[in-house]
């Protein structure tokens, strides 16, 4: 069982805030959630080694430099950008 | 119109013929849309401008007599976290209603490269979380066939507009069955491909080893035609194999006598009554078809929905790390502090549902839970993987039912969200096993609302599972909505 301060310590660890009222909910949401995860247990089984979907192999290909997007377009969703950087101003 | 035949040969024959042009038919589906999109909330955003250039790009072609190719001209839709350049992708989340990409997806690519006509972005659950379509921020899109009913989801909006005649086909992304439950329960058919089958680059991330885009269409033959244009190899995505097995569309006439489908019983069991019923219908047909049905076990199947929603949720939780208000999206107003500017935003920004998910995904992902949770999930991935391969020695294709039901009430997943969950029981399987799966209609239950047969195959078997669709597809000659634009 998650306890409202464990839900809290999660949120934290996820950059969310959560207000009380929030807390509360998220926390039984989330229990149910777990109680239901928790059905794996019940299988016991050897470990194997990490699955992926396919068994897909990796694909690589040469490290070469190609040209990619210009800094201007880079820019273009920030929501504050100067000298051809993006901007996180602190206010107090 | 004739709806079994397929729209896409037909519309592409009246304007190769000059029956009609490219701009009057798109015309006539911007109109279906302002009509009837009020109603249905199919569309987040309607792009107009670059539907109607594209079809002068089209009409040019034809009046100098060209010949245009299948999907040139042809109305469409992309689901909105598909990234279109110059063209807002909202991900139907606070967090990006303001972001415009810098460059397109790759499937769009193709498909702007071939003349597709882009009617619009379609509606979706915020970052194609859910299975309703209203954690869109937008509300949901709802259910052509009765609209106290949702769409299904995430990709609500792209069968509900290929469901209600206001797109001819629309691309949607599957993580968990994201195309082939709104597609269930819209009535209109709807093909999860292969994983790295199709291009995910510039598809806005939930969980990379599951999300998939597929076609959602009206017919069996158009979505061949568009998986086939799509099936393409992208060096952009490490993931992307491209077309192993090769094209759909010339085998979907063949002969299945002696196809071998299997029934596995823990894919039917949680069917209710109706769907249930319907599949027995299915399973006759088959058998009149010539098909041998193979009854079939798989009891690890039990455990794929804890297992897709920790892995899910993890996978989630580290894709959704980058909405930090920086670079893009969503950014809070007031803050003291560059770590009270991050909290914020994400708070602000995100809605109840992917707030819950990237809570879940954390909690397995930390320290005390890792091994017990996703670790023993990705081992128990393997298994389900290793079982589908088993199966797949004894059969050809399965068949289930998409969903247990049909289309839910509007408020039961707000109301029932653990039920909700439980009631992916039948698609997620085939993502965790990166299988491709086609649901198509196969009846309606007593309320008159779409039920939908699932098809599932093989790794790059898409050819097989569209095959056995067509025959049933023809052989079941369902009648269905008549609404929206009138070819």
């Amino acid at each position: 069982m998650v306890s409202n301060e464990e839900t809290k310590k999660i949120a934290n660890l996820a950059k969310l805030y959560i207000s009380d009222s929030e807390t509360e909910i998220l926390t039984k949401e989330l229990n149910n959630i777990i109680s239901f995860a928790n059905e794996i247990n019940e299988v016991e089984m050897k470990t194997e080694t990490f699955a992926n979907a396919n068994s897909l192999e990796n694909v690589l290909r040469k490290d070469e430099i190609k040209k990619s997007f210009d800094r201007e377009l880079i820019l273009k969703n920030a929501n504050e950008q100067e000298n051809g950087f993006f901007v996180l101003r602190y206010r107090t | 119109m004739n709806k079994k035949s397929g729209k896409i040969k037909y519309i592409n024959s009246l304007l190769n013929t000059k029956a009609i042009s490219c701009k009057e038919l798109t015309l006539n589906f911007l109109n279906s849309i302002n009509s009837l999109n009020d109603k249905l909330n199919a569309y987040v955003l309607i792009t107009e401008d670059c539907a109607l250039k594209t079809a002068k790009i089209v009409d040019h072609k034809i009046s100098k007599g060209e010949k245009i190719s299948l999907l040139e001209g042809i109305p469409m839709t992309l689901k909105d976290n598909i990234s279109t350049k110059d063209i807002a992708t909202t991900c139907c989340s606070k967090m990006l209603k303001n972001y415009i990409p810098i460059y397109n997806a790759t499937v769009w690519d193709l498909l702007l490269k071939e003349n597709a006509v882009l009617l619009g972005k379609t509606n979706m659950d915020e970052f194609a979380m859910g299975s309703s379509c209203q954690t869109s921020v937008f509300s949901g899109a709802l259910n052509p066939y009765n609209v106290d009913y949702v769409a299904g989801g995430s990709s609500g909006g792209a069968a509900c507009a290929v469901a209600s005649g206001t797109a001819v086909y629309g691309l949607g992304s599957d993580t968990g069955g994201s195309i082939r439950q709104p597609a269930s329960f819209c009535g209109v058919v709807g093909l999860k491909p292969t994983y790295g089958a199709v291009s995910r680059y510039g598809l806005i991330a939930y969980a990379s080893s599951f999300d998939q885009i597929g076609p959602i269409a009206g017919s069996v033959e158009d979505t061949a035609i568009i998986y086939d244009f799509i099936l393409k190899k992208d060096f952009k995505d490490s993931t992307s194999i491209g077309g192993k097995n090769n094209p759909t569309l010339n085998l979907l006439n063949k002969d299945i006598k002696g196809m071998k489908i299997g029934i596995i019983k823990e894919l039917i069991e949680p069917l209710n009554e109706e769907n249930k019923k319907a599949i027995d219908n299915v399973i006759d047909v088959y058998k009149y078809l010539g098909a041998e049905i193979i009854y079939l076990n798989l009891p690890i199947i039990k455990y794929a929905l804890p297992i897709y929603y920790i892995l899910a949720c993890a996978e989630a939780s580290s894709n959704l790390g980058r909405y930090d208000g920086i670079r893009y999206g969503y950014k809070t107003k007031e803050y003291n502090n560059k770590n009270e500017m991050i909290l914020k935003t994400r708070s602000e920004g995100f809605g109840f549902e992917v707030k819950k998910r990237i809570l879940l995904g954390t909690y397995v992902l930390s320290a005390g839970y890792y091994d017990a949770y996703y670790k023993k999930a990705q081992d128990l991935r393997n298994a389900i993987i290793k079982g589908f391969n088993e199966t797949f020695n004894k059969c050809d294709i399965i068949l289930s039912s998409t969903a247990p039901t049909t289309a839910f009430k509007n408020n039961f997943c707000n109301e029932h969200p653990i039920e909700a969950y439980k009631n992916d029981i039948c698609t997620v399987p085939i993502n965790i096993a990166g299988l491709p799966a086609v649901s198509l209609p196969c009846g309606f239950d007593k309320n008159g609302l779409p039920i939908g047969a699932q098809l599932i195959g093989n790794h790059f078997c898409e050819n097989k599972i569209l095959n056995a669709a067509y025959w049933l597809e023809q052989q079941l000659s369902l009648e269905f909505l008549s609404m929206g634009a009138q070819i």
